[in-house]
């Protein structure tokens, strides 16, 4: 038995997904690309988790129907679907909270498959080094934009525990473009720094910016955005009528939930 | 009473090698802003692939291009593929094409709305391009100025760009089509989209994932022809353009 051990990898995406865009489909795609060119990785699943309603974000409009869009999106691919789990619990769910929640879930579903082995590498340093069911062999990385990254840097908005436990225990697989620069970010952040192994930074050579900003603005106006989304998304979006003057001005005054739960909250 | 309305059809001439959910983006760019202009009403799409006589490096079989855009323009109730430019001999001047597609059009619409009815407006037929192609105009030998002038003054062209000025600034600085700015409509995308057939071809080449940048009966036909390899962008490698051949010919 020679050689390195290829880890299996399981993408997580959290966002509003707002709607869904073709653009959100192409990071997994892109950072599946990244990882597997390393020789390292082997992406086995990915997993779209959109946030739910308490989120209060500002246009941020019934989860159920979020979620139906994505459904919709990701029919056409064979690795990437949609989960409900955090749009579905009554309060806005820390994403490190999502991160673990899906890493238990995918644990539980290895081990079932993974039945007895005594001799496997792996289990032996599970016990050599105490990390309780955490294994070498098996990674969940949250995959995200250069946003997110930086937004570790806005006050309030991330523990930072969570933070840790997301690059530390887990992995962060960031899809950016040429006008950010996310090592210099990592560069900056003693926390970051420390864990920049397991920050894989993917670069859009191809910038393709299609925000779900924009495509709501477009639709708004009566404005096509054909070819930027899903025909399915499309047609549900016309069939329900969603996103209109109307819709964008939800939760207008309302406090973003992890800024009003951190906001008074002793520093950590 | 309603404004009447000049019926449109666009043109898009090009490579389409292979065809993208960006060109596919311009015809519904250019409807959304010819419409709100109040004077048109766009009726029509088509996709015109170019020959393989053009010569351009990395062109695969016009056949396959030609599938490529039918599959791509299924799923449109108002763009389609047209092979007569692909299927000539030689190279066809963009102008000689419009010709073709503008006699077809007017046949069709005489044909459909009658002789007699004189107070309807006449149809037009007008470019659809990228910012970069106005650029084209002044590479040398590339075109010749009586189809420009022909182009721009009597046609028009509907030019989406990125969101930059430099579509404005190529009009600027040309005085023949300064002249006809009138008839050159500026389409701004605001969605910064780099997605070109250059950048495809190179992720294909690469084994990467072009999924969510064409559709993917496309892709599904470039895997099973095989397309996009490294012999197929070496086509042409050492080719002259054949424009510049042709037209240099010309008295």
């Amino acid at each position: 038995m020679e050689g390195h051990s290829i880890t299996k990898v399981v993408l997580l995406a959290c966002g509003s997904f707002n709607p869904i865009t073709n653009m959100h489909m192409r990071m997994f795609e892109l950072a599946r690309d990244h990882l597997e060119d390393t020789g390292q990785y082997k992406v086995v699943r990915g997993i779209i988790s959109p946030v739910g309603d308490a989120y209060k974000k500002k246009g941020l409009i019934e989860a159920c129907h979020r979620l139906e869009m994505t459904r919709l999106a990701t029919e056409s691919s064979d690795w990437v679907m949609v989960d409900s789990w955090e749009s579905l619990q009554p309060e806005w769910v820390e994403t490190a909270k999502v991160v673990r929640h899906h890493y238990e879930e995918l644990l539980a579903s290895e081990q079932n498959i993974d039945d007895v082995d005594t001799i496997k590498y792996a289990k032996k340093r599970r016990i050599e080094e105490n990390h309780h069911k955490d294994r070498d062999d098996l990674q969940l990385m949250l995959l995200c934009g250069a946003d997110v990254l930086e937004s570790f840097g806005i006050p309030n908005m991330w523990k930072q525990e969570d933070i840790a436990e997301i690059v530390g225990r887990h992995g962060l697989v960031c899809i950016t473009r040429s006008n950010s620069d996310p090592h210099k970010f990592i560069h900056q952040s003693d926390l970051l720094w420390k864990y920049r192994k397991n920050i894989h930074i993917v670069r859009e050579w191809v910038t393709n910016d299609i925000s779900a900003t924009h495509v709501r603005r477009s639709l708004r106006r009566g404005q096509s955005v054909r070819y930027l989304l899903a025909d399915s998304v499309i047609h549900y979006i016309k069939e329900h009528g969603l996103y209109s003057s109307e819709s964008e001005q939800k939760n207008a005054d309302v406090v973003l939930a992890p800024l009003q739960r951190y906001t008074g909250a002793s520093s950590s | 009473m309603a404004a009447r309305r000049v019926p449109l059809v666009l043109l898009a001439c090009g490579s389409f090698n292979p065809i993208t959910n960006q060109h596919m983006r311009l015809f519904e760019l250019a409807r959304d802003h010819m419409h709100s202009t109040g004077q048109y009403q766009v009726v029509g799409g088509i996709v015109s692939p170019v020959s393989d006589s053009y010569g351009k490096q990395g062109l695969v079989l016009a056949k396959h291009r030609v599938a490529m855009a039918e599959l791509a323009l299924q799923s449109s109730n108002w763009v389609t593929v047209d092979e007569w430019e692909s299927q000539q001999p030689d190279w066809t001047e963009t102008v000689v094409t419009m010709r073709y597609h503008y006699r077809r059009i007017l046949k069709e619409y005489e044909r459909s709305v009658g002789m007699h009815n004189n107070s309807n407006l006449s149809p037009q037929l007008k470019l659809l391009c990228g910012a970069d192609f106005l650029d084209t105009f002044k590479i040398p030998g590339l075109w010749r100025d009586d189809h420009v002038e022909e182009l721009v003054g009597h046609f028009g062209l509907v030019c989406v760009s990125r969101g930059e000025l430099q579509p404005e600034r190529a009009v600027h600085e040309s005085d023949l089509l300064s002249y006809r700015r009138h008839n050159i409509f500026h389409v701004r995308e605001w969605v910064k989209n780099e997605t070109s057939a250059t950048e495809v071809r190179r992720a294909l080449r690469r084994g990467l994932s072009v999924k969510y940048l064409l559709p993917d009966s496309v892709i599904e036909y470039i895997h099973q022809h095989n397309l996009y390899t490294e012999d197929s962008e070496m086509r042409n490698k050492s080719a002259v353009l054949r424009p510049l051949v042709k037209q240099a010919q010309e008295p």
